[in-house]
């Protein structure tokens, strides 16, 4: 197979052309989303860049630039590196399960000198690029039904059981759904899928019942019932509501909204952040803001669309399904549609981890869209 | 080499499968968007308005704040009750607060002893989250100031200033006034005033005795409340004056009592155990109530303590009584004025005389006098107060007619004057005898000489006495006491707006001659003079027995001995006698003999009265000359200063008034 005939073959190595090759519209959208971030980080801070809103611009820049040399990785190092990565990230997750640092009732974290890393945020993108490279090598009859669809069950449940148990439940949904999209995407049967669908269904009350953490059974009964307990559990809904339905059309105003200033609104700088400005900005800003997100998840969507490799197209898809994810489960959360699962709004939300893997992801998926043309030339086995 | 794991076909296919499928995503994708935008719309859009009521009802708050409790004034516009800034320490339940480390720092800044920090950490722990409790009050200003400049690191401390009442004369009313106490459990009720939620405030007070009770609702007021924007913990971050409403201030009552006359009762009555109640006999007001010994209505604002309350409670002279109300006793021989007015109306001819020998057989027993009276006319009778008379002029007209009599003078009887607590006592007669007394129901004609000197079941309080004495003094208006002046500025109705008594004037004359006999020449002889010239006093002593000690001796008997064993002293006295203005009664309990230990008291009370009113005043003071100053002066600059006789004269004046 070729590259594209209106190119001279070495012509896509070049870097120019590399550069050239990238999403900059993509690009723009994501610094616009960003911006917005820490336009409302500045506000609730009092009108101040510290805390959060610096910070959160600082590190965008950094992760931008990581994002940019990532994309300019070739696909087929992506491609070889796939499952190193997932070996390191399971191995890592086992290890912060043994030694993690404990906070806030979870263990999450690794603590390496000065870095913080969160396993979880590699595992993310480690999970998507191994099922996409071993999809990459299983014929399309093999991805429909068969018992070689063992191998991408295993390398699903085997992180998100260990990230469950940290316990983060917020990212094993996550990543559960992400890869089922993988696998869905690549072609699964729509007999399995019927049949997940159903046995998922019918989990739900068992999983309810014995499974879940106390606090995690409270927000659940609060996300069904939040007027229930308005000052206990279900404060955070309440308040949240509120928050985004005092907004109205054209919000308070900038600096202006009395529900996060005056900190009636929890978690306001992180997974509520969709609330502040809901509430500072009213209907049009989130429009807005949805508007963007949408933007991001179609053209990245488009570009694992026009891979020309499976590897890339079904790494573009994970990474854009995680990301997606990400904001549908936030919204909902934040507008009472779910419950309390502290996911935040990626690129929105003030924290580093999350927009760490973001960033990442998209480098992946910017990676493939310059890479479009790459061809990997074997499945199994192959190592460049 | 191996066959190639993938055909160029399948690779279509499963490209074609992805294309499929991803189309989906995007389409999933999509609809999750736009639900979350259709959401969006809900709340913003729909319900906007329900989530702005509820978004300001989070930022503001409204903080109650208390009305200033009404003034209690004295008829002349003398503060009697009033408030005074308190510096109060505040200690609310809430995120973040740990009530025991915050007491444990307070209890460097104020004094909290351990058993107090137990109470308090209860009361916190039972008071809903961000329902502040109060820790204490009165702090000093430095202890106010120390607080305040720390509060910022005391998360649920408050220090504000409120109002607590004030009793500037402390004792001398507090039995009228009654007092203000901080509210309980059982004051609260679920409907009525005092539903309402400015109770729950801390430090909030409700009357609890007198005039602060019955009219608790006129002096409360009406609570405002101010504006003030929180955040989540409930910490007040603004306050937005302009949303404030005002409270309302408790309305202001006047007291017809005169607090001149009635801290000089309070003096005489130093440690004696009594009541004296004074009243302007042209138009009922009560001029002075007095109990005795009182206390300091001041410290129940604050909140006794148990043992300050039991020594209260257990003393012998019963401080907490008002006894100008409560204590009901035989009137003795005041009751005598009743005896002779109801012969009188009845055709006894004054002039019979009887012969008093100290001791008088009748009805197969021996009555006796504590002296030897010899022949005694009605007049002489009841300025001798001589009890062989008053025997044989009782039986002469029997118990129902002197108990009509007596009631005419409102003894006996329950008045309106604002205030609680009256117990009424009784005028016995023989339909009294029938009720109460089923298995004996006869009035036996043995009972009549005991009811003709003030004894046996006749009880009576010092009001009526006093109302008594009025009426007698006054002459024709049967008057009403009258204690509330006026309530917010309206005035309550007069004391003078009754009808006239049934009796013939010369009648009522006869008995207010024979009281003034009384001071000139007779049980009370000496008592006329006022040291005002003119201006005499008429009255009449009693003196009731406390218990019944072996009959044989008179009431000399009961003025010695154990203090609880002896007479009760009454004297009940009115002046000028000419022209009457003022009338008091005044008991003293186990006081001995009336006229001598009521008497003066009664009238050093009138003295005062009449001193104090202002035409009395005319007759009897003569202003004397004063020195023209010499007005040669040659230095215009050298002002003489005032004679010393001019200073002190002005001084003099100042004084009285």
């Amino acid at each position: 197979m070729t590259v594209s005939a209106l190119t001279r073959p070495g012509e896509r190595d070049r870097l120019i052309v590399k550069i050239g090759e990238i999403d900059w519209i993509f690009c723009l959208t994501l610094c616009l989303i960003a911006g917005a971030g820490a336009v409302m980080l500045f506000s609730i801070a009092g009108s101040s860049w510290t805390p959060w809103a610096g910070a959160h611009l600082a590190r965008f820049a950094l992760f931008f630039a990581i994002m940019i040399v990532l994309s300019l990785i070739d696909l087929r190092v992506w491609f070889a590196l796939a499952y190193p990565i997932y070996g390191v990230g399971l191995l890592l997750l086992i290890a912060v399960l043994l030694v993690g640092h404990h906070a806030l009732g979870a263990t999450r974290w690794l603590q390496a000198g000065p870095i913080k890393i969160q396993p979880s945020d590699i595992m993310k993108i480690g999970m998507v690029l191994a099922l996409a490279r071993f999809y990459h090598g299983l014929s399309g009859k093999s991805a429909q039904l068969s018992w070689w669809l063992l191998v991408p069950a295993v390398l699903i449940l085997a992180p998100v059981a260990l990230v469950y148990k940290q316990p983060d439940l917020g990212t094993a949904i996550v990543m559960l759904l992400t890869g089922a999209i993988v696998v869905i995407l690549a072609g699964l049967s729509w007999r399995l899928i019927a049949a997940g669908v159903l046995g998922v269904v019918l989990m739900i009350p068992p999983v309810v019942m014995f499974a879940l953490h106390g606090y995690q059974k409270a927000r659940l009964t609060t996300f069904l019932d939040p007027q229930a307990d308005p000052s206990g559990a279900g404060y955070h809904n309440l308040q949240s509501a509120i928050a985004i339905g005092s907004g109205g059309l054209l919000g308070k105003g900038y600096g202006l909204g009395s529900q996060s200033q005056l900190n009636f609104l929890p978690e306001k700088q992180t997974d509520f952040i969709f609330a502040t400005l809901a509430e500072e900005f009213g209907f049009v800003g989130c429009v807005a803001i949805l508007v963007l997100y949408a933007a991001v998840i179609f053209m990245a969507l488009r570009t694992a669309y026009l891979s020309h490799s499976h590897f890339g197209r079904l790494a573009a898809a994970g990474v854009t399904a995680t990301f997606g994810l990400y904001v549908l489960i936030n919204g909902s959360m934040v507008m009472g549609l779910a419950p309390v699962v502290g996911v935040p709004m990626p690129l929105l939300s003030y924290g580093g981890t999350v927009m760490l893997t973001v960033m990442v992801g998209f480098g992946l998926v910017m990676a493939v869209r310059v890479h479009r043309y790459s061809e990997i030339t074997s499945g199994k086995g192959s190592l460049l | 080499m191996a066959e190639p794991s993938i055909f160029f076909a399948e690779v279509n296919e499963r490209q074609g499968v992805f294309h499929r499928r991803a189309f989906l995503l995007g389409g999933f994708a999509g609809v999750g968007l736009v639900a979350l935008g259709a959401q969006l719309a809900h709340l913003q859009l729909l319900e906007t308005q329900r989530y702005t009521k509820l978004s300001a009802s989070n930022q503001f708050n409204f903080k109650m704040t208390p009305p200033p409790r009404g003034l209690i004034v004295d008829r002349n516009g003398v503060v009697l009750a009033s408030n005074r800034p308190n510096f109060r320490l505040m200690v609310s339940k809430d995120k973040g607060v740990d009530p025991r480390a915050t007491l444990k720092t307070l209890a460097e800044f104020v004094p909290l002893d351990d058993n107090r920090q137990t109470r308090l950490l209860k009361d916190i722990s039972n008071a809903p989250r961000k329902s502040p409790v109060q820790i204490m009050e009165d702090m000093s200003w430095e202890q106010f100031s120390a607080i305040n400049i720390r509060a910022p690191e005391l998360p649920g401390v408050t220090a504000d200033m409120g109002e607590v009442r004030v009793y500037p004369y402390g004792g001398a009313f507090a039995h009228v006034i009654g007092y203000v106490a901080k509210v309980n459990k059982t004051d609260l009720t679920p409907t009525g005033p005092n539903a309402d939620p400015i109770l729950l405030n801390p430090g909030f007070r409700i009357g609890r005795q007198g005039v602060e009770q019955a009219f608790d609702l006129d002096l409360r007021g009406k609570p405002g409340a101010q504006k003030v924007e929180v955040d989540a913990n409930g910490h007040e971050v603004a306050t937005d004056p302009a949303g404030d409403i005002k409270a309302i201030p408790g309305k202001e009552i006047v007291l017809t009592l005169d607090a001149d006359i009635q801290n000089r009762a309070m003096e005489v009555f130093g440690e004696q155990s009594g009541a004296a109640v004074m009243m302007d006999c042209r138009t009922g007001d009560i001029l002075c109530m007095y109990s005795g010994p009182s206390f300091d209505a001041n410290k129940f604002v604050r909140g006794l303590t148990g043992t300050e309350y039991k020594e209260l409670a257990s003393y012998d002279h019963k401080p907490l009584f008002n006894k100008a109300l409560t204590a009901n006793y035989p009137p003795g021989s005041t009751f005598k004025t009743m005896v002779a007015l109801a012969c009188l109306e009845n055709g006894y001819d004054p002039a019979t005389v009887h012969v008093c020998g100290k001791a008088w057989p009748w009805g197969g027993r021996v009555w006796h006098c504590d002296k030897a009276h010899g022949a005694l006319d009605l007049k002489g009778g009841i300025a001798q107060s001589c009890d062989i008379y008053f025997y044989q002029a009782a039986l002469t007209v029997g118990p129902d007619k002197i108990a009509k009599v007596a009631r005419a003078f409102g003894l006996g009887e329950e008045f309106d004057i604002g205030i609680p607590g009256q117990k009424k006592g009784l005028v016995p007669d023989t339909a009294y005898k029938r009720r109460a007394f089923p298995k004996d129901p006869v009035w036996h004609p043995g009972e009549t000489p005991s009811m003709g000197i003030g004894q046996g079941y006749t009880h009576l309080n010092p009001l009526q006495l006093c109302v008594q004495c009025s009426r007698l003094a006054n002459g024709r208006k049967a008057l009403h006491p009258r204690l509330i002046h006026s309530i917010g500025g309206v005035e309550q109705p007069s004391g003078a707006a009754f009808g006239d008594l049934p009796f013939d004037d010369k009648h009522i004359d006869f008995i207010r001659g024979a009281m003034a006999a009384v001071t000139v020449s007779g049980t009370g002889t000496g008592l006329s003079d006022m040291g005002l010239g003119d201006i005499k006093m008429a009255g009449k002593s009693g003196t009731a027995q406390a218990f019944n000690y072996t009959a044989g001796h008179g009431g000399q008997k009961g003025a010695t001995g154990e203090w609880k064993n002896r007479d009760h002293a009454w004297f009940i006295a009115f002046a000028p006698v000419d022209e009457p203005r003022y009338a008091v009664s005044v008991l003293v309990e186990h006081g001995g003999f009336g006229a001598s230990t009521s008497g003066p008291l009664a009238r050093e009370l009138l003295r005062v009265a009449l001193l104090k009113d202002p035409e009395i005043r005319a007759k009897v003071e003569h202003p004397l000359p004063i020195p023209q100053a010499p007005t040669v002066n040659t230095d215009p600059d050298v002002v003489d200063p005032p004679t010393p006789a001019a200073a002190a004269v002005q001084t003099a004046t100042q004084a009285i008034t």
